[in-house]
């Protein structure tokens, strides 16, 4: 089943080069509504943006042109966490989340005209998953439907491949990416140390970066009856047993937290702002956060 | 100690398994030890959520109790227990049967010599009266003892079972002074009597037949190897308060017994005698004569008596199926204490 894409309106805070025209500031000139400064008709001959107002102003007398600067398009990538605590989710596992989110990138890059593409990774880059960047109507699906997959989460549950540090596996895949211009959604639970993030997400440096932390109510709400939660941990299938009481309760959301501060101010180190999502992945709410951007 | 049949005494821990080979399921205990992921829920991140011990104190809890429900459900198929084992006992009393005869010569006057006995009722002097006083009497001042209460006459009847009760003996005692006497003396089948009374009860002290008759029976052959056999068997020894009639001589003469009453008493006299147990007869011809008796008996028969106690093998399998029944509650109290689901 194809659920409909709900799309969302993103523009790029930033200045990005290509000479692909598209919808996003840009620093190439040509084509556009954004002036930058007047030339002579000699450098520049292009008599349709001929400035007879300020050709008449000029002390000189030369045939003045405006120079304008063209809007781009540029890739967006959806950088995909799809390691085993992905898989999680009370009733929807955040696999799926993360598939509507996919849906959704595409819907909205192919309204403004860019390409969009996904690189996913877990304890090593998940070549099998990866989609070049495309301008097909299409590649949201093909991307969601490749998160969707019984067998992904299967075999992610399985934990064959998650007996690491999905830091690696995130640095290997962010090779492809490195040095270049566009809009990133790193989408991840961020269940892992945070260490060795920052100078893994250096090579992202040049793109627009918008982490999207997908947590499971599950995750952040203790469940409602008191009694003894046998867990296991979905990466390390470490073993632990918690007696749920209200101060358990308590002691969880402290720790929820104090992991959301954390990962607040590691962000805004890198001068990131990341977007949550909790449960269901909201379109709107990623429009405002784009409208937040460009104010 | 030979007499006990001088098995070494077992060692206090040994347990011994009726179906040993249930045994070879004892490994599926170790089962609840191999985690099964269906069991668990799987978290995304553990290091989250807060360390709580007492979780993984109840977490441990279920484990061992399941551990232990099966170990338990399989040892109780083992069925285990102590093996049958000698215990060294010291038993203090004896137990004693009184054998009264009651026939009709036992309502005679004991009468001093050279009087006619008589027979009266409630005389104070007949021989029941008189043996009866003196039984109650040992009784009294032997309050350790057990004592069970045989009549006979032409048949043997029990008055009460062996009973430690002083109120029960002397009601049991008052009884035997109360009809006249019966037809009959019927010794033989009242000593297989008396001897039976002990069959079935541990050893746990000496063992008397107070044999209280002026005599005058006959033991066929058949019934003297049952006794003499029964006496052995269960170790009992015998006295006889032998209520003598005036002027007889003394069983053990050497004469030869001429009357045709005596006869009959020194036949049985020579045939305990025989008897592979102890033996003692006290000869009385007046009150006194029995009181005395009487109380030779009591200094007898009172030291405290080391015994090996054969205890039979005792099955623990209860035990082990009480365990599993309460290890399987205290698992069903962990798992309807345990949350299934992470939806609410």
């Amino acid at each position: 089943m194809v659920a409909a894409a709900t799309d969302f309106f993103y523009r790029l805070p930033m200045r990005a080069g290509g000479q692909r025209p598209g919808s996003h500031p840009g620093t190439s000139q040509g084509n556009g509504q954004e002036f930058i400064t007047h030339a002579t008709l000699f450098s520049r001959p292009d008599p349709r943006r001929l400035d007879v107002r300020a050709s008449l102003r000029d002390v000189r007398g030369d045939w003045l042109v405006r120079v304008m600067r063209q809007r781009v398009g540029v890739p967006v990538w959806l950088v995909a966490d799809v390691s085993a605590s992905m898989v999680f989710g009370a009733r929807r596992s955040k696999l799926e989340v993360l598939s509507d989110l996919a849906r959704a990138i595409g819907a909205s890059a192919f309204r403004v005209g860019d390409a969009a593409g996904m690189v996913a990774f877990d304890t090593s880059e998940r070549e099998d998953l990866y989609v070049p960047a495309s301008l097909s109507r299409g590649v949201g699906h093909v991307m969601a439907a490749q998160l969707a997959d019984p067998a992904l989460a299967a075999q992610a549950d399985a934990g064959e491949r998650h007996r690491g540090d999905p830091v690696d596996g995130l640095r290997d895949t962010l090779q492809r990416l490195a040095g270049k211009q566009g809009l990133v959604f790193l989408a991840s639970d961020f269940h892992w140390p945070l260490a060795r993030l920052d100078e893994t997400l250096d090579a992202l440096s040049r793109a627009y970066v918008v982490p999207v932390i997908i947590w499971d109510p599950a995750e952040t709400e203790p469940p409602v009856t008191n009694g003894l939660v046998s867990l296991r941990d979905a990466e390390s299938a470490a073993r632990s047993a918690i007696w749920l009481r209200p101060k358990l309760r308590s002691e969880w959301r402290e720790a929820v937290e104090t992991r959301r501060a954390t990962l607040k101010a590691f962000f805004s180190n890198r001068g990131l702002r990341p977007f949550w999502v909790h449960g269901t992945f909201d379109a709107d709410a990623m429009s405002e956060y784009f409208f937040e951007a460009n104010a | 100690m030979s007499l006990f049949g001088g098995s070494a005494p077992a060692l206090d821990l040994a347990l011994d398994f009726a179906q040993p080979w249930a045994l070879l399921l004892l490994p599926l205990a170790l089962l609840p030890l191999l985690r099964h992921r269906a069991e668990e829920l799987t978290f995304s991140s553990l290091p989250w959520l807060p360390q709580d011990r007492v979780g993984r104190w109840v977490e441990r809890v279920g484990r061992a109790a399941a551990v232990l429900a099966i170990a338990s459900i399989v040892l109780a198929l083992a069925e285990p227990g102590r093996p049958e084992w000698d215990v060294p006992r010291i038993g203090r009393g004896a137990e004693i049967v009184v054998l009264f005869d009651s026939s009709l010569s036992m309502d005679d006057e004991m009468v001093a010599k050279g009087q006619h006995p008589k027979r009266r009722r409630d005389s104070p002097l007949r021989k029941r009266n008189i043996a009866r006083e003196a039984l109650s009497r040992l009784v009294e001042r032997r309050p350790a003892d057990r004592y069970s209460l045989l009549m006979f006459g032409a048949a043997p009847f029990r008055v009460t079972p062996f009973s430690q009760s002083p109120e029960v003996i002397q009601a049991g005692i008052a009884a035997a002074g109360i009809s006249n006497g019966l037809p009959g003396t019927d010794l033989g089948r009242g000593l297989v009597a008396a001897i039976s009374q002990f069959d079935g009860r541990a050893y746990s002290g000496s063992r008397v037949i107070l044999l209280v008759s002026d005599g005058a029976a006959e033991i066929d052959d058949t019934t003297r190897a049952i006794i003499r056999d029964g006496m052995a068997r269960n170790r009992i020894a015998l006295d006889w308060i032998y209520l003598r009639s005036v002027n007889w001589p003394r069983l053990d003469s050497e004469k030869e017994p001429e009357a045709v009453g005596l006869i009959k008493d020194v036949a049985m006299h020579r045939f305990f005698k025989t008897l592979p147990t102890t033996y003692k007869v006290f000869e009385a011809e007046s009150p006194d004569g029995v009181n005395q008796a009487v109380a030779e008996i009591e200094r007898q028969q009172n030291l405290p008596l080391e015994y090996l106690e054969r205890v039979p093998r005792r099955d623990f399998t209860h035990v082990f199926y009480w365990l599993a029944i309460v290890a399987c509650t205290v698992l069903l109290g962990h798992r309807a204490l345990t949350v299934r689901s992470f939806a609410a």
